[in-house]
């Protein structure tokens, strides 16, 4: 594995927002680079890709595992999971109705074992940049090479799955803002492929009928089958989360709400009880447990795109960021340092983050983003890839 | 073999198409009381335009502006939903944008999903993916 500096193509703005990447340069947001960033590549050899896409396939048996786990011990108060979301949790997991994608983020640079730092299970976006976007960079830059990317048509093929477990139209909703607006659409795109009909709408218009105990679209029509870029733990918590509990077992909510189980940093140390020592595992604990690791990150159960977590070096924290997000905490080993030399600041690094992406229970696909420090967040780059034999 | 045979995504370019060019779904229109908390609509449909005048009924004669206790409000962060707070909004509606407002709402309830990261900004992904 190695970062290789490149030429940015000519008019590669142009090229993105063609594809549907219209957010690759970020305003006034404190980024000193686009958010897409091909002024530099990851190259990997063929076995190191290998590697990764066994590691993804393992941790998913892994993390099923201890899912059952913690259904099976009713460990949710220690995941912050409220107790009336369990009957809804537990009818999911044993009646399994369709569940897409996720995203493992691991630390890996070559030398050794990825490790896994967490699992983006309900709502994982950098969706498009992995499947569509890098994939069309691939094509112009490096024809003869190979990119881990099968994204696209694996999720054409779950949706074909699933489709006779869900009624038409098929609702995509989320937020207001370009990034879920366009990771939405290239979801609805391939569901659409895959011959299923569609509808995307804001989370904000879906509505509840009290009389007719049913959500209902902005057409007063019922909703039945919803996939969400939304958090569970969000919705649980909100206005409509009592009756979306109650009418859970007669939607089809994707990802069902059991991902709310993996999804949760809580998953975090449950792994490590099971799996004490992994390879692909960093030590983990939750916080105000015994534990004797010096240097560690202490981030929320429900925290997202690296907000509101201490970098703890020495026993001293070194590194914090803000955010909204309070609440019970794991504490999880450093990883092992992942940094390569910036092409851009000389003496300075970049530290990647891989995103293995799972869909179907499958290893089928990484985007990178990396960053200037070890936090991984929002202003983070996302960075193509490409392996040769 | 790790590739995608063919990676087409017409929906995609079609929406960041439109999104570039500017062309956006209709954003909301909310009947909202003096703090910002929405109401039925009615109830601004039933009362004038804070842009009329009044006859000034205290004596002295002359017109005094009318400012009514609801008014329309246009786009924002928030929901249809009765009692549920408006903000990011206007009072006036901005040029080249489209409202729309929460036909037959009456017996349904909209808002009640989105609040909790509604209105929050920064980065590129400021959203609910991450």
């Amino acid at each position: 594995m190695r970062r290789v500096a490149m030429s940015p193509r000519d008019n590669w703005q142009q090229m993105v927002e063609a594809a549907g990447l219209i957010f690759h340069s970020p305003e006034g947001e404190g980024m000193d680079r686009p958010y897409w960033d091909e002024s530099a590549a990851y190259e990997f050899s063929a076995a190191e890709i290998d590697t990764l896409e066994s590691a993804g396939n393992t941790l998913q048996e892994m993390c099923l595992a201890a899912a059952q786990h913690v259904i099976d011990n009713k460990r949710y108060a220690e995941l912050g999971i409220p107790p009336e979301a369990v009957e809804a949790i537990e009818w999911a997991w044993e009646a399994e109705p369709p569940a897409i994608y996720g995203r493992f983020d691991v630390a890996y640079d070559g030398s050794g074992p990825p490790k896994l730092l967490e699992y983006n299970a309900d709502t994982p976006t950098s969706l498009l940049e992995a499947a569509v976007i890098q994939w069309s960079w691939l094509e112009e830059q490096f024809p003869n090479a190979d990119q881990f990317n099968s994204i696209h048509e694996k999720l054409i093929a779950k949706w074909k799955d699933v489709d006779s477990y869900l009624s038409k139209p098929v609702y995509f909703a989320g937020l207001d803002n370009a990034e879920d607006h366009l990771t939405l659409t290239y979801l609805r795109d391939t569901a659409e492929q895959a011959g299923l009909k569609t509808v995307q709408m804001l989370m904000e218009e879906i509505g509840w009928n009290e009389a007719r105990q049913a959500f209902v679209d902005p057409g007063e029509r019922p909703m039945f089958s919803v996939f969400k870029l939304y958090p569970w733990e969000m919705m649980v918590g909100e206005e409509f989360g009592p009756a979306m509990l109650k009418t859970y077992q007669s939607m089809r909510w994707i990802e069902p709400i059991w991902k709310i189980l993996l999804s949760n940093k809580g998953i975090l140390p449950i792994l490590w009880e099971l799996y004490p020592g992994h390879e692909l595992l960093l030590e983990a604990h939750f916080a105000g447990d015994a534990h004797s690791m010096w240097d560690f990150v202490r981030k929320p159960l429900f925290s997202r795109e690296g907000a509101n977590i201490d970098v703890v070096r020495t026993g001293v924290t070194v590194e914090t960021t803000g955010g909204p997000y309070t609440g019970p905490q794991v504490v999880q080993g450093l990883a092992p340092v992942s940094a390569f030399d910036d092409n851009l600041r000389p003496g300075a690094k970049r530290v990647p983050v891989l995103g293995l992406w799972m869909v179907d229970q499958e290893c089928c696909g990484m985007g990178i983003r990396e960053s200037s420090g070890l936090i991984t967040d929002n202003l983070s780059s996302f960075v193509p890839h490409y392996f040769v034999s | 073999m790790k590739r995608s045979a063919h990676v087409a995504a017409p929906l995609l370019a079609a929406a960041a198409l439109s999104m570039t060019s500017g062309c956006r779904k209709p954003e909301m229109q909310r009947c909202v009381d003096e703090n910002n908390i929405v109401v039925d609509d009615s109830l601004c449909a039933k009362q004038p335009q804070s842009n009329q005048q009044y006859p000034n009924m205290g004596g002295g004669g002359g017109y005094v502006p009318y400012h009514p206790l609801y008014h329309y409000y246009y786009g924002g962060w928030g929901g249809y939903g009765w009692g549920t707070q408006a903000g990011g909004g206007s009072t006036v509606p901005a040029e080249g944008h489209s409202y729309a407002n929460s036909a037959g709402h009456t017996t349904t309830v909209r808002g009640g999903f989105g609040s909790s990261m509604s209105g929050e900004g920064g980065g590129h992904g400021s959203g609910a993916g991450e």
